[in-house]
């Protein structure tokens, strides 16, 4: 009995000792920082831009993206939030100095600091969400999205809702960042083509924010929607982060009123909007990054851009107040605009 | 004085009469867009009496974004762990009251330099409110009221009287200030001790006490202002909410000369270009540029402040530490 213990713990110990001496082929979990740069270890870092990791927007969905990516990998993800445009760089090189193996860069304004950190540190792989890659390094990958389809979709919806016939659009940033005018540009162009098929001439404004403190002007964003609001328009495009959420929260108090987000499926992250959020311009950011992840992690990753998929986000509760036919007709014109057959006319 | 005095109603009356104009052109969007500067104008207009009120007394206060961010984060805070509104803008001007005190404390008991105690106030209150915010809460926030029978004039009923509860709250608050401010010995007191503490203290004002009660009054106010902005006006809070509406309010008190109705108008006609701005974009006028239409409301504040200006004199003692005279 003793000695059939003793043999046991005996084998027992000898297959722990073989197991630790096989090499790290086996996928090693790497679960904090102080392995990264090891061998099988698998290191994702996020930079954030001036935004907080959860930003309930951009920064907070690489973050998801990221860390799905990392999870599947076995490896390990941390964030660091960039307080201000001046330190993207320093915060790059923080990762960089640590061994990560991704790096990823949330932002169109990033992309310099991006580029420059791609060329600087050649055996790290570097993301950049929403970020268009002009360069040839091989081991960036922009990720971006074709906001004009995002944009035209729910300007499409909206195009079906508005009773008034008038619907807007408010950016929380100026028309001189592409994803931003995309945006915009498409949401209008969606109302326009609801319009041709309803017959009926429909209105779309648009406003975009220029001032000091782009997509972190929540005031401003209220403000606008309100006066909107006051004008009858009844269907309203809150674009920008949290410029465009204190839009969005103010449109919810007002009845009868649509809202409709952007980036994320916004119904999910923001509860203050509840009362009027119909869907959002989604960005499918966590499923590019969490991908783009996984191609570094298998070696399939190219350098170049990745086109992430858009949609319009679910109606959730007020499903009940878009006809079942409005809902048919977006799920189809969704489906001529991914694959092509139905363009835009957004300027690139 | 008497300069000023002309331009300012010549002003207004070119106001009044282009407003007059555009109603009869367009109703709707010239009700629309003055009432936009209403609720755009009102914080600013609140969040610089704040400044008026340290500042008369001679204590200088950039220190009200701070109250401002602070104040606006625990009142959507209390009235969503409490659903409860109208804790909400209790606790905000409660806050206000504190981030007063602090400063008071700071720059009056511990005679530090004034900007310093500001600065501090800022730097804590985004790096408090960053750390404590968590997101995905949402808060009762409080509803329009129409008042009877005001609410149906015409454009002025829009305007004026359709508004939310601290709206009206606000303005009571501004023309209250006013009046106290040149028409009461508080008022009187208050501003001898801006201009000449000792003297004020000769005849027997307690210039510390005073100084105290202000800079916490001031708070209050500023509590108001922060209430307003996440319970009423947006109904959410995220961080660095108030993107730096409390140094507006700083360029608007001396835009409007240290006086309540001056920054009153001053905040009034900022809110009234940045509403003309929005407007402008949301019908596309001829495609200008909008980084050029967005410079208006700081344009139009400069060409305004270049005429009207004269000479602007800020409290005498703004910013001395008093020391009392030891017999």
């Amino acid at each position: 009995m003793n000695k059939r213990l003793t043999a046991g713990v005996a084998a027992f110990a000898l297959a722990a000792l073989g197991f630790a001496l096989s090499p790290a082929s086996a996928a090693v979990k790497t679960v904090d920082e102080s392995s990264c740069g090891m061998a099988g270890a698998f290191c994702v870092g996020v930079v954030t831009d001036t935004g907080k990791v959860d930003d309930k927007s951009f920064n907070q969905a690489s973050w998801e993206g990221a860390k799905a990516g990392a999870d599947k990998a076995g490896g390990f993800a941390k964030y660091i939030e960039s307080l201000d445009s001046k330190d993207y760089a320093a915060n790059i090189d923080l990762f960089a100095g640590k061994k990560y193996n991704v790096i990823v860069t949330v932002g169109f304004l990033m992309a310099d600091a991006t580029v420059a950190a791609a060329a600087k540190y050649p055996n790290i792989k570097f993301i950049g969400v929403d970020q268009f890659n002009g360069s040839t390094a091989a081991n960036f990958s922009g990720l971006i999205f074709d906001e004009d389809k995002g944009g035209f979709i729910v300007g499409y919806l909206a195009g079906y809702l508005t009773k008034s016939g008038k619907t807007a659009a408010i950016a929380g940033g100026p028309s001189t960042i592409p994803p931003v005018r995309k945006y915009i540009e498409g949401f209008a162009n969606g109302v326009a083509f609801a319009g041709k098929e309803q017959k009926k001439k429909l209105k779309a404004s648009t406003v975009y924010y220029t001032g000091a403190n782009a997509f972190n002007d929540p005031v401003w964003g209220a403000t606008t929607a309100k006066q909107y609001l006051s004008q009858g328009y009844d269907v309203i495009f809150a674009a920008g982060g949290r410029t465009g959420n204190g839009g969005l929260a103010a449109i919810a108090k007002k009845k009868g009123a649509f809202c409709i987000g952007v980036d994320l499926d916004q119904w999910l992250t923001l509860p203050e909007a509840h009362g009027c959020l119909v869907s959002s311009a989604e960005k499918r950011l966590v499923a590019g990054v969490s991908s783009l992840v996984g191609q570094i992690k298998d070696g399939s990753f190219k350098g170049g851009n990745f086109v992430g998929t858009v949609g319009a986000s679910p109606y959730h509760d007020l499903a009940s107040k878009v006809p079942a036919a409005v809902q048919k007709k977006v799920a189809a014109t969704l489906k001529k605009l991914i694959d092509g057959s139905l363009p835009t006319g957004v300027k690139q | 004085m008497k300069r000023f005095l002309t331009f300012k109603w010549i002003l207004t009356l070119i106001l009044i009469a282009i407003t007059g104009y555009l109603y009869s052109r367009d109703g709707v969007i010239t009700t629309s867009v003055v009432a936009t500067a209403l609720i755009f104008g009102l914080p600013l207009a609140l969040a610089a009496m704040v400044g008026i009120m340290c500042e008369r007394t001679g204590i200088v206060n950039i220190g009200i974004e701070g109250t401002l961010l602070f104040s606006s984060f625990i009142g959507f805070f209390v009235a969503s762990t409490t659903n409860n509104g109208v804790f909400g803008i209790f606790s905000a001007i409660l806050a206000g009251v504190v981030t007063g005190l602090f400063l008071a404390f700071m720059s009056i008991s511990w005679k530090m330099d004034q900007i310093i105690a500001g600065t501090i106030i800022n730097i804590l209150a985004t790096g408090l409110t960053s750390f404590l915010y968590k997101q995905g809460h949402t808060a009762p926030t409080t509803s329009p009221i129409d008042i009877p029978f005001f609410s149906n004039i015409p454009f002025f009923g829009q305007v004026l009287f359709m508004n939310g509860p601290l709206v009206y709250f606000g303005l009571v608050v501004i023309f209250a200030l006013y009046v106290a401010l040149y028409h009461t010995s508080w008022g009187l007191r208050s501003r001898a001790v801006g201009e000449h503490p000792g003297s004020a203290d000769t005849a027997g004002v307690s210039v510390f006490r005073l100084r105290y009660l202000n800079v916490a009054l001031a708070g209050a106010v500023g509590g108001l202002a922060g209430a307003y902005l996440s319970l009423e006006l947006v109904g959410s809070w995220d961080r660095g909410f108030t993107a730096g509406k409390g140094f507006t309010a700083l360029a608007l008190m001396i835009f409007g000369r240290w006086n309540p109705m001056g920054a009153l108008a001053a905040a009034m006609f900022f809110g009234l270009a940045q509403a003309i701005t929005n407007q402008l974009m949301f019908a596309d006028v001829a495609h200008i540029p909008e980084q050029f239409v967005n410079m208006l409301p700081y344009v139009l504040t400069i060409v305004v402040l270049a005429i009207s200006a004269g000479k602007v004199r800020p409290p005498a003692a703004e910013g001395q530490q008093y020391e009392k005279e030891q017999a």
